[in-house]
């Protein structure tokens, strides 16, 4: 199914909101709605995007590929991204991302058997100060957990494993 | 004019036009700024800092507007920081520095920062020996690098983005010139960025990957071994190569080439092309050429060829073979017919008519397009260059598809378009033009003359094609044969007169030829026949650079009516299995000669490799018949032709082989010692060749004929038509022989509307089954929504031979179950 089938109101409410000369700047609404249910975009989807904005969807990719926030793979519930650019690295990033994945016994990029958390070592997230630092990405939206010892992240982990029991 | 602007550059003064860049200012100057990133033919994307310089700028007192003086010299305020010299224009009095301590500090820093993570596998690297990043480092780099070795990013070192371009992903360095290219110039965006930072990667998502027929000149213009082409790679290094100049047969445009060939084991010590390059001609190609020009040249080394005559199909000496010709053609005089294609030079065809009119005899040109003696008359003028069109001029693109029949005139339209030029794309179905186009223009098969002659009309386009200062009409063969080509070539050249867009630069008619030198051929007095078969019945057939028989079936029938034939030929075909005679020709590789492209330009080639076996050149072959018959025909020198038919045919009156040799400066400077500028693309040393005057700017009577009423066929109710259209990788001798293209050739394709697709129950990739003109055939499907219902697109050379618009019978075929 297309997005504009699934998400007719939506895409339509997207597409009104650009002039049709400039509709590639639907990019990146689009790009969120289509990775809302699977929490990536998908190849169809993709294609789709480039379809209706008449780009290439080379053009689209390089979007999904800047964007920490865009996914072009399946992962775990959480996304746990860490930055590891060089004002967070001064800081430590490195070794905290080294031990977090050491303690979770997987490499950067994998999920936790779980299912739950997927690690992945991005680009500056504008927090740089407060290094360590990570965003997770979930059901609940995007959050910022800054000055992170692998302490307190197990904790969090731990919180994030016993909230979705209560869900269920 | 432009406003002149006066600055300093190293103590140098130099006056440029406003708008220019510091960079392209000092390029002027002979001072070399290095860049990665920046590329003359592109906007600046400021992105690698190579290019960083000390800018200074006059002080201006803001009270009187003046400069303020120190010492009796404008006071210079230098920013505190070094500048890009690629984003930053010229202004007046500016003073630049490229030299300095801080300059070469910059540079150091840059290149020791983009090499942190490069391989630096220039050992085996292909562009090792001419690669900008290699150049710049030994001369500005830093010779040690502080970064710490084992922790270098490590990327994927060979991925195919395509079948034809591969890329390194450790060598790139991220300037974005490719990306850049297929954006901006092309206009198909198909490669970009993935990710951020040390991580940054090409990318092309498209299917075929990199799908772009100008995917070789990102390899050009990648200042690194990033982007190699799998014809090249890992073939020879730059430096074991030789370089001969030359001219692409494969299309009218005529691009400017490069033969980079060298001696090779492999080859039994036979010296070898083992690339093509483009070649800079501002005013055919500028740098850049499409991949067909770049890839298949392999038919000149194939097995097929042609090394040794046969008389009745044995080996025979070129003596019993020449005997043999001679004599049957003085027997039979003016039952000769010559019919040969525009793969031929102008000296081959000046022979070879000279020949047949001694004889008494026909001369035809074998291809499937009329309109080349229109061309003649008002064609395009004298210092025609399409980068010079732009706002306020009107290209109109009818029945052509320039992507597939002439992409690097594609490109060019599609620049005119963006500098302003109002483009018109009529056709029958969508083409890739027309994105760019501002008047898209569809009409139904059969209505191509009535599109023309409307924009005679009150309507705003009509309005905007008479009011525009200059005009150039291309016509091709989409969708036509002989004959509806003809017909329409009338109509625009009627179109060109009336508007009074004819006889000067950058106005006039434009065909796109079926083959490189069509123009050529027509200029030599060949003209195409519409029935073949009853022109060869009982005739003696002499032809050269064709392979009928190949191409349609009809044809070899005709073919068994004649009395005799000869076919000289580089390749083995079906043509020349019916032979008596087979004389082998050289190559185009392999001698010298001249073109004539669609833009009436007389161009020269030179010889790159030795002849192959005892072939000989086309123009000899014909001379010593001629010679044989008692014609003063010249069979030693193609120059010597030249010279004979410079003398002989009018509009190449005062023409010399040593005319079409001058050069004169063009801009981008290209070359060997600027290859970190403009690419690997060569500077052209061996000729820009001269543009023929027309009839019409001679100021000669022009007399064009009558625009019949009569249009092609139109599809009917109760039944398809098949109508021709060209693909630009075809099953054509020049191409199918290089493998690396086969999968872009493919399997032959016919188009269909989806209700005609749905009524015959098939879809897109499945098959049908074609009759037509007695034959039968099988075809894959592709839908084309922008086509009309009662047609059936039939590519042409992919093995359905549909030389005119023909009803045909269409069946869908049950997919092969499969097991
Ligand atoms: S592949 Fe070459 S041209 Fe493209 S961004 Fe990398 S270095 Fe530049
Ligand atoms: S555009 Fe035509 S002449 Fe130029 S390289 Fe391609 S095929 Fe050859
Ligand atoms: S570098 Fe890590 S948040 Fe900026
Ligand atoms: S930043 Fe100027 S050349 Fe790259």
């Amino acid at each position: 199914m297309s997005l504009a089938q699934k998400y007719p109101n939506e895409v339509n409410q997207i597409m009104a909101k650009y002039p049709p000369e400039h509709k590639r700047s639907a990019v990146m609404p689009l790009l969120y709605l289509a990775q809302r249910e699977e929490g990536y975009v998908t190849k169809d989807a993709l294609k789709d995007i480039a379809q209706m904005l008449d780009i290439t969807e080379t053009d689209v990719a390089s979007i999904v590929g800047f964007y920490s926030l865009y996914h072009d793979h399946k992962a775990g519930k959480y996304r746990m991204q860490v930055c590891t650019d060089l004002p967070c690295a001064l800081r430590g990033a490195d070794k905290f991302l080294a031990d977090l994945c050491g303690n979770l016994g997987i490499q950067v990029g994998e999920t936790t058997a779980d299912g739950l958390i997927t690690i992945e070592a991005v680009t500056c997230l504008a927090a740089c100060d407060k290094a360590p630092m990570f965003q997770t990405q979930g059901p609940d939206g995007i959050k910022y957990h800054e000055n992170m010892t692998v302490d307190k992240t197990l904790e969090l982990i731990e919180a994030l494993k016993s909230a979705g029991k209560e869900v269920k | 004019m432009t406003k002149q602007l006066t600055l300093t550059i190293d103590g140098v003064q130099v006056t440029v036009p406003e708008g220019t860049l510091v960079v392209d200012a000092a390029k002027m100057a002979g001072i070399d700024i290095p860049v990665f990133c920046y590329h003359p033919k592109m906007e600046p994307a400021g992105n690698c800092r190579m290019c960083l310089v000390e800018v200074g700028r006059p002080v201006i007192d803001r009270a009187t507007g003046q400069a303020v003086m120190e010492n009796g010299q404008p006071k210079i305020q230098f920013m505190p920081k070094l500048e890009t010299a690629c984003t930053n224009t010229v202004s007046e009095g500016m003073v630049v520095l490229t030299q300095t301590e801080k300059v070469t500090e910059g540079r150091k820093g840059t290149l020791e920062f983009l090499l942190t993570s490069h391989p630096l596998d220039c050992p085996i690297c292909d562009k090792g020996g001419e690669c900008p990043l290699q150049n710049l480092t030994v001369e500005h780099g830093p010779g040690k690098s502080r970064f710490l070795y084992d922790e270098k990013q490590h990327l994927a070192k060979h991925v195919p983005l395509g079948e034809l371009i591969w890329l390194d992903r450790e060598r790139c360095i991220q300037c974005a010139r490719c990306i850049r290219f297929q954006d901006e110039i092309v206009g198909e965006a198909v490669l970009g960025f993935e990710a951020r930072g040390r991580m940054t990667q090409i990318i092309s998502l498209s299917e075929p990957g990199f799908d772009s027929v100008f995917s070789g000149n990102t390899s050009d213009i990648c200042p690194v071994g990033a982007l190699t082409t799998a014809d090249f790679r890992f073939g020879a290094r730059p430096w074991e190569l030789k370089a001969s100049a030359s001219i692409c047969s494969q299309c009218p445009v005529g691009c400017n080439t490069t033969f980079n060939t060298r001696r090779e084991a492999k080859a039994g010590g036979e010296i070898v092309i083992k690339r093509v390059m483009p070649r800079q001609n501002e005013e055919v190609n500028e740098i850049w050429m499409c991949d067909k020009g770049r890839f298949a040249y392999h038919y000149a080394e194939s097995a097929q060829r042609l090394v040794k005559p046969t008389v009745r199909q044995a080996k025979a000496s070129w003596t019993d073979a020449f005997d043999l010709v001679t004599q049957t053609f003085e027997a039979s005089k003016s039952d000769v017919v010559v019919l040969a294609s525009g793969r031929l030079s102008n000296e081959d065809l000046f022979n070879l008519k000279s020949l047949a009119d001694g004889l008494g005899g026909k001369s035809i040109l074998y291809t499937d397009m009329g309109g080349g003696n229109l061309t003649a008359q008002v064609g395009v003028g004298q210092g025609t260059d399409l980068g010079k069109l732009g706002k306020g001029d009107t290209i109109l693109v009818v029945a052509s598809d320039l992507y597939e029949e002439a992409p690097v005139w594609y490109l060019r339209v599609k620049q005119a378009a963006d500098r302003g030029a109002t483009l018109i794309v009529a056709n029958s179905r969508h083409t890739k033009l027309e994105r760019f186009a501002r008047y898209a223009i569809r009409y139904a098969n059969g209505d191509e003359v009535k599109t023309v002659a409307d924009l005679q009309g009150d309507s705003k386009i009509a309005q905007e094609f008479a009011n525009a200062q200059n005009a150039v009409v291309f016509f091709g063969s989409d969708g036509l044969g002989l004959n509806g080509s003809a017909n329409l070539a009338a109509a625009c050249a009627k179109l060109l007169q009336d508007t009074k867009h004819v006889g000067k630069a950058n106005n006039g008619l434009i065909g796109v030829w079926q083959r490189a030198n069509d123009q050529g051929a027509w200029e030599m007095g060949f003209r195409p026949e519409a029935d073949l078969a009853s022109a060869f019945k009982n005739k003696i057939v002499y032809i050269v650079g064709a392979d009928p028989a190949g191409d349609d079936p009809a044809l070899a029938l005709a073919l068994k009516g004649a009395r005799f034939i000869v076919v000289q030929d580089i390749l083995e075909t079906l043509t020349t299995h019916m032979a008596d005679v087979v004389l082998p020709a050289q190559a185009y590789t392999e001698r010298e000669g001249t073109y004539t492209s669609g833009e009436r330009r007389v161009q020269r080639f030179y010889a790159a490799v030795p002849v192959h076996g005892e072939a000989k050149a086309d123009f000899a072959i014909a001379g010593e018949i001629g010679r044989r018959l008692g014609l003063n025909t010249e069979n030693g020198s193609a120059m010597v032709t030249f010279d004979r038919l410079a003398a002989s045919v009018k509009d190449f009156a005062g023409l010399d082989t040593n005319k079409l040799a001058e050069v004169k400066p063009q801009w981008p400077i290209v070359g060997r010692g600027d290859l970190y500028y403009g690419g690997t693309t060569y500077e052209n040393k061996q000729g820009l060749g001269v543009q023929l005057s027309t009839a019409a700017e001679r100021g000669e009577a022009v007399s064009l004929p009558e625009v019949r009423a009569e249009s092609a066929l139109r599809p009917r109710e109760d039944q398809l038509l098949a109508v021709p259209v060209t693909k630009l990788y075809d099953r054509g001798q020049t191409v199918a022989s290089t493998e690396l293209l086969t999968q872009r050739i493919g399997e032959p394709t016919v188009s269909l509307h989806p209700e005609t697709a749905k009524r015959l129950g098939v879809a897109a990739g499945g098959r049908v089954s074609l009759a037509f003109n007695g034959l039968s055939a099988e075809a894959l499907v592709k839908i084309d929504d922008t086509i009309s219902a009662g047609v059936v697109l039939v590519p042409r050379s992919m093995g359905l031979a549909v030389r005119e618009p023909v009803s045909v019978q269409v069946l869908g075929l049950a997919e092969a179950k499969v097991s």
